[in-house]
């Protein structure tokens, strides 16, 4: 089998998985677990064969793997469509690999496979406990499985599809096929309680959100084919079309055609990656079975936004010089900067174990995005890989936490109290010891704790690339965001893990089943080790030891392979002092927090708090601006004024008229003239005339005799006369 | 089989019509021989469409198939029959939801004789207007088809049917008014109603006065009189409320076809006729068209989006859907001849296919509901996943596809028009994109109120506990199911079709 | 020979007789009576003009031939008509005779 048949071939287990457990074993759990399970095994392996064979290529930016055929007959010629990897696809496969792996294990233990159904459980809600009797004849509340397992199954199967066919698409429209396909996924699997109004409600409002992105994707996407004949990027990437792009000037805001391609398609990348303004979808989707679809969503959906931008990056920076910014260049920085600070303010103020990692989520997507604007493309791949497996690790371990409470409550059977809620939980770290040292080192690496994390090092090269090209207002933003990011990531582990437990449920947590905790040390062991195949070459000490590895290797995946950036102390100085000070502080304010009592952060910056805690109010913005009037366009104005009123009253009038003609013709000219006098008149003329002429009628046969002989006679007379005379 | 060979065509069109015959003498008391009668009787026009699919020769220019008889000698108009790729894709749609439309009816218990006869004779009528090649024929077989789905919806029908009917009847009556005079037009002044001539002489005219008025004017005249007829059948916004009132009233098997063949007859009638005799006019307003071809997509589906009965809501997203169809026509229409026109009409005509699928399932599951509860309200439903889980997965993958989620066909199309009409119309497409937008609202908020949410406890217990879907219904919606995944997947089968058609054709 | 002029004056006087009893007469019988004066009238005439026309032209013996039998049905039919008026009305007088009146 050669490595493309291979390639093509990656995405199908899964996508195989999906339809035998939707049509055949959707009653059998463990049938279903296993056959999505291996299917994502079946993947992981094909990718890993897939990445191993691309690091023994030669100059592999050059000597791709890359197959297509004709899709669809386009007048004379074909669309195409195939598959591709190249430097960025194997190591965005291989991290998708591994993360998605560890999802499909995760969701075993997650679901509680192997305990038994719940009494009241129900699909369409998040299993409420059983009751099983142990020996001695004791109850004791226990986790329920849940009841759509399968179908569980069947979803992340779908997803996985998705996400591997995103990864492998050579064009943009197999990659926006597996790109809609996640986003129905997402849906489906965020709403997937659905019986809950929120959860159904944050579906649609991710999928709505992502689908406004969507359309300007589609958009850009129709634009790009239409202007380069080709979706293909090889064929879109070569320096002949991209110049003429770059040259091509639009009408709208003097882009040039490249510039406003590339923008379009950022766009969908700000929805899926939930940047701002359309960040508002990503911790409502904190709804969904608690870390697996999140981690979907954070860990792995909104990378794709991300993977799509560097994709595009030949087309984005078309037209650069190298030093300053394009226009559109400078929009993609501003909205990743933006979105690093905004949501990491947010993320500040949250008490929700996950809504901190949703917001975290978003703002060091934002740090991608930010990088990708500046033009610094190794920074920003490097971080989408450490990124992803750090935050997959986090969001993990907030699940197996959550899952740990959720022993507590139901061992106190206070079932008001919120298990994903930080101000209940501490001292977790005696008892989820594993989920504890993993999440500790997910943490650091999210804070970019200096050296040992993966975080620090791709986090560095972000600020170095700003620092280097003189992004002032970037370094500075992204600097307080990193800031806040150690800040809160500290936080949360402090009110997690350390000190002493704040209810009693939090005193009954439990570690997780292996299962579940496996998948945490694998991911453990990438966020930390991940960062040692980048190290800057010049790095003192440690620079040199093992080559600067990712840089070379993704870099070619580029034309022009990028320079690294001059190794400079001073972002590397900030780094470590937002990192530790950030992590310091963080531990300083919370390590004595009690339960009951305010957050101190409230005290210390009143109502800007409530700002931050309320999210800066954008939910309620657009729901003012933006849905409240879209409902009554269609409700009230299209619905009622514009189709019943307007344009069926125009019918109803023109059918009327008829009637009204018809009206007037009877009763003003039917009736009076017709009928009554013409009619009518002509009868009672001749019945009058009858009345009179009656009388003549003697019945007597000779006075008729007589009538008709003289007028013989005088006929006669008259012809005589005529005649003769 | 030599005879059918010879004359599929006309095989295929007055099979149903004989075969209501048939059933005319079944006893009316025999309603399961007439059910089965009128299934197998609609199996066989599928039938041969697919042989007739199978022995067509897509590179081929013109139509095959050819039969022509004499039929009216003295105006010089004869039964002129023949298909090309547009055509043809139109009679596998139409042979392939009969039956499925019959098979959804067998809970249909009344009058089950005249129900049956008129379906089949709805389907030869549809059937005529995609294969005939003569103006008087078409205009002959578009009336047919009118009148058994207005007996449909007024026999049948549900509370509001007398005013949906009468308003459907009237108003497509009254745009085939014009339809019928400019044929008429065109018969007097060519001496013939074959579609091939006139196409040819008609544009190729070189008097400058015609009737005493210049030819522009009578040409410009005679184009809006076809383009209101097409558009009130499609529909356009704004002659679109009569489709809101006709589907929702409709049965279930009526309301399939209504969407599914009916509203492809106005777009047929663009393609066929319209772009073919008129091109300048045609180029000249394509603005027009494609500013309402936008209005009806975006108010298509916003009115969608603010619907509370459930087959409304299917309804609106038929004006929504079919305003692509437009689009693309509107946007080849102005650059006929380029590569963006093809695509463009590639994505109008597949996404008249696609429709017809996705649409007639939607309509089928919104009756499958219906038929258990007897509402479409969606404030009443809620939650019902747990209770018919096959049902709701079958509803999901439906509406993705009307969605145009990637993957199924809706989108295949929808990426083909929009790709074409952008390259022409920037602007309209770009508005069109809040339709697609308001699309996924649509359906979203279809599934949000009939499965997700809060379980409405009335369903679930008693007499009122709501059924699974059943096998037969199963059985109208796999093939469906299977074809928009095909398409959705590898639409080359029949795109290429399509595709080689419309650049003869244009 | 005699004159045509005679036959006519002849045939003139009894039609005007019988004209005179058709409208003076009462009784139906003599009503009846009027009427084949009439006819005979007629007849003379028609046999008269026959003879003082040309021979070889048959149709005044023919014309005749036809009164006289349509004579005989006449009173065979008005005959009867008046039995039967008179077994109802137990009369013959004409004036009394009046039930198609207004």
């Amino acid at each position: 089998m050669t490595t493309e048949t291979l390639i093509w071939l990656l995405p199908l287990p899964p996508l195989l998985a999906f339809f035998v457990i939707v049509l055949f074993t959707n009653k059998n759990k463990a049938l279903s677990h296993t056959i999505a399970v291996g299917a994502a095994t079946l993947s992981w392996l094909g990718s890993m064969v897939v990445f191993v064979t691309t690091l023994g290529v030669e100059h592999f930016g050059e000597h791709v793997f890359n197959s297509s055929l004709n899709w669809l007959p386009t007048g004379d010629t074909f669309l195409k469509i195939g598959v591709l990897i190249d430097p960025l696809g194997a190591v965005t496969l291989f991290f998708v690999a591994w993360t998605i792996l560890m999802i499909f294990i995760y969701s075993v233990g997650y679901h509680n496979f192997g305990q038994p159904a719940g009494e009241h459980d129900r699909p369409g809600l998040a299993p409420h406990g059983a009751t099983v009797i142990d020996e001695q004849g004791h109850k004791h509340a226990v986790l329920s499985v849940e009841p759509m397992y399968s179908r569980f199954f069947a979803f992340i199967g779908l997803f996985a599809f998705g996400m591997y066919t995103l990864v492998i698409s050579d064009n943009l429209l197999t990659m926006f096929v597996g790109w809609e396909i996640m986003g129905l996924c997402s849906y489906l699997l965020i709403g997937f309680w659905f019986a809950k109004p929120s959860a159904r409600a944050a579906g649609i409002k991710a999928f709505m959100t992502t689908r406004v992105g969507d359309v300007f994707m589609l958009l850009g996407i129709v634009y790009l084919y239409w202007a380069t004949g080709t979706l293909s990027f090889r064929e879109i990437f070569r320096p002949e079309v991209l110049s003429d792009l770059a040259e091509t000037i639009t009408p709208i805001f003097g882009l040039s055609a490249a510039g406003l391609i590339a923008i379009l398609l950022f766009i969908g990348t700000i929805g899926k990656s939930a940047q701002w303004p359309l960040h508002i979808w990503l911790p409502d989707a904190m709804e969904g079975p608690t870390p697996v679809s999140a981690m979907i969503h954070a860990a792995t959906m909104v990378s794709a936004g991300v993977y799509a931008v560097l994709r595009m990056f030949p087309l984005l920076t078309a037209g650069w010089q190298g030093h300053g910014l394009t226009p559109e260049m400078s929009v993609v920085a501003f909205i990743g900067t933006f979105t690093a600070i905004f949501a990491a303010t947010i993320a500040l103020a949250q008490n929700d174990i996950k809504k901190v990692l949703a917001y975290s989520t978003i703002s060091q997507l934002g740090f991608m995005i930010a990088a990708l604007g500046m033009g610094a493309y190794v920074a920003a791949a490097f971080h989408l890989v450490t990124h992803a497996f750090f935050k997959a690790l986090l969001f993990l371990g907030s699940g197996s936490v959550i899952h740990g409470m959720e022993h507590g409550v139901l061992h106190t059977g206070n079932h008001h109290l919120d298990p994903q809620d930080m101000m209940n939980m501490g001292g977790l770290r005696k008892k989820m010891p594993v989920t504890f040292w993993t999440f500790l080192m997910g943490g650091l690496a999210l804070s970019g704790f200096p050296l040992v994390t993966a975080g620090f090092w791709s986090k560095d090269e972000i600020l170095a690339d700003a620092f280097a090209h003189g992004h002032w207002t970037i370094l500075i933003t992204l600097s307080l965001a990193a800031l806040m990011t150690a800040f809160y990531t500290m936080r949360q582990i402090t009110l997690t893990f350390l000190g002493e437990a704040r209810t009693q449920e939090a005193e009954h947590a439990h570690e997780t089943p292996w299962t579940m905790t496996l998948p945490l040390v694998i991911l453990a062991i990438f966020a930390v080790s991940y960062g040692w195949v980048g190290i800057p070459e010049q790095f003192p000490g440690l620079g040199g030891l093992i080559p600067n590895w990712f840089h070379n290797f993704v870099g070619a995946t580029l034309l022009e392979h990028p320079e690294a950036v001059a190794f400079s102390w001073i972002p590397l100085g900030i780094s470590l002092v937002v990192a530790l000070g950030g992590l310091g502080l963080g531990w300083l304010v919370y390590k004595d927090h009690k339960a009951g009592q305010p957050d101190p952060l409230q005290k210390a910056i009143g109502p800007l708090y409530l700002f931050l805690q309320n999210k800066w109010f954008f939910d309620e913005f657009y729901n003012f601006f933006v849905v409240k009037p879209v409902i009554w366009l269609s409700a009230v104005f299209t619905s009622l004024w514009m189709d019943k009123g307007l344009i069926d009253g125009i019918l109803h009038f023109i059918a009327k008229t008829p009637i009204w003609i018809g009206d007037f013709l009877r009763n003003k000219f039917d009736k009076p003239f017709i009928n009554e006098f013409i009619g009518d008149g002509t009868a009672a003329v001749f019945q009058k005339a009858g009345h009179e002429l009656r009388y003549t009628q003697t019945g007597r046969i000779q006075s008729y005799l007589i009538v008709s002989a003289s007028f013989l006679i005088v006929l006669a007379a008259v012809l005589a006369y005529l005649f003769l005379a | 089989m030599d005879f059918i060979s010879t004359h599929l065509l006309t095989t295929i069109l007055f099979f149903p019509v004989l075969a209501g015959l048939a059933i005319l003498l079944i006893p009316s008391d025999q309603i399961k021989a007439i059910r089965w009668t009128a299934l197998f009787a609609s199996l066989v026009p599928l039938g041969l469409s697919i042989w007739l699919w199978t022995s067509f020769k897509p590179d081929l220019a013109g139509f095959q198939f050819e039969e022509q008889y004499t039929w009216y000698a003295a105006i010089n108009s004869t039964l002129h029959l023949g298909v090309d790729g547009l055509s043809l894709a139109m009679v596998l749609l139409t042979t392939l939801l009969t039956p499925l439309a019959i098979l959804a009816s067998f809970n249909i218990g009344d009058r089950v004789k005249a129900y049956m006869i008129l379906f089949l004779l709805l389907e030869t009528g549809m059937l005529g207007v995609f294969m005939a090649l003569d103006l008087l024929i078409f205009f002959v077989f578009w009336e047919i088809g009118l009148v058994p789905m207005y007996f449909l919806i007024n026999q049948w029908g549900s509370a509001n049917r007398n005013y949906a009917s009468f308003k459907f009847f009237i108003y497509t009556m009254a745009g085939s008014l014009g339809l019928l005079l400019a044929i008429q037009m065109l018969g007097v002044l060519f001496g013939t109603y074959d579609i091939l001539a006139l196409a040819q002489r008609w544009t190729t005219l070189e008097t400058s006065t015609l009737l005493g008025l210049s030819t522009s004017t009578v040409k410009t005249v005679a184009f809006w009189a076809f383009v209101v007829a097409f558009a009130i059948k499609v529909p356009i916004w704004p002659f679109h409320t009569w489709l809101p009132d006709a589907h929702t009233e409709a049965p279930t098997a009526g309301s399939m076809l209504l969407a599914g063949v009916l509203l492809k007859l106005g777009a047929y009638g663009f393609l066929r006729l319209v772009l073919p005799f008129y091109p300048e006019e045609a180029a000249h307003f394509a603005g027009w068209l494609a500013f309402l071809a936008v209005m009806a997509i975006i108010f298509g589906a916003l009115g969608a989006y603010g619907q509370t009965d459930f087959k409304r809501l299917v309804a609106y997203s038929s004006i929504n859907h079919m305003g692509f169809v437009v689009l693309g026509i509107a946007a080849a229409a102005k650059a006929m001849g380029t590569l963006d026109a093809t695509i463009a009409l590639n994505g109008a005509v597949l996404q008249m296919f696609n429709h017809g699928l996705s649409a007639a399932g939607m309509f089928f599951l919104v009756g499958v509901i219906y038929e258990r509860t007897h509402t479409r309200d969606l404030r009443q439903f809620g939650g019902l996943f747990p209770l018919v889980p096959v049902y709701g997965t079958i509803l999901v993958y439906t509406s993705m596809a009307s969605l145009g989620l990637p993957g199924l066909n809706g989108f295949v199309s929808e990426f083909l028009v929009v790709r074409g009409a952008w390259a022409i119309m920037p602007v309209f497409t770009a508005l069109a994109m809040i339709g697609l937008l308001m699309t996924g609202a649509y359906i979203l908020k279809g599934i949000k109120d009939v499965l997700h949410g809060p379980l409405n406890e009335h369903w679930a217990h008693g007499e009122h506990r709501l059924t699974e879907i059943n096998i037969r219904e199963i059985l109208v919606m796999a093939p469906l199911m299977i074809l928009i995944l095909l398409i959705g997947i590898w639409p080359a089968w029949i795109l290429d079709v399509i595709n080689k058609a419309m650049m003869m054709l244009f | 020979m005699v004159p045509l002029s005679w036959y006519l004056f002849l045939s003139a006087a009894l039609f005007s007789i019988g004209l005179y009893g058709v409208l003076a007469r009462k009784n139906v019988i003599a009503i009846l009576l009027g009427i084949e004066l009439m006819l005979n009238a007629a007849n003379i005439n028609l046999v008269s003009f026959w003879r003082y026309g040309s021979t070889a032209q048959m149709g005044g013996q023919v014309f005749a031939i036809i009164v006289f039998a349509v004579a005989a049905a006449e009173v065979a039919v008005g005959l009867a008509l008046v039995i039967a008026v008179y077994r109802t009305r137990k009369t013959l007088t004409a004036d009394e005779l009046d039930l198609m009146k207004w």
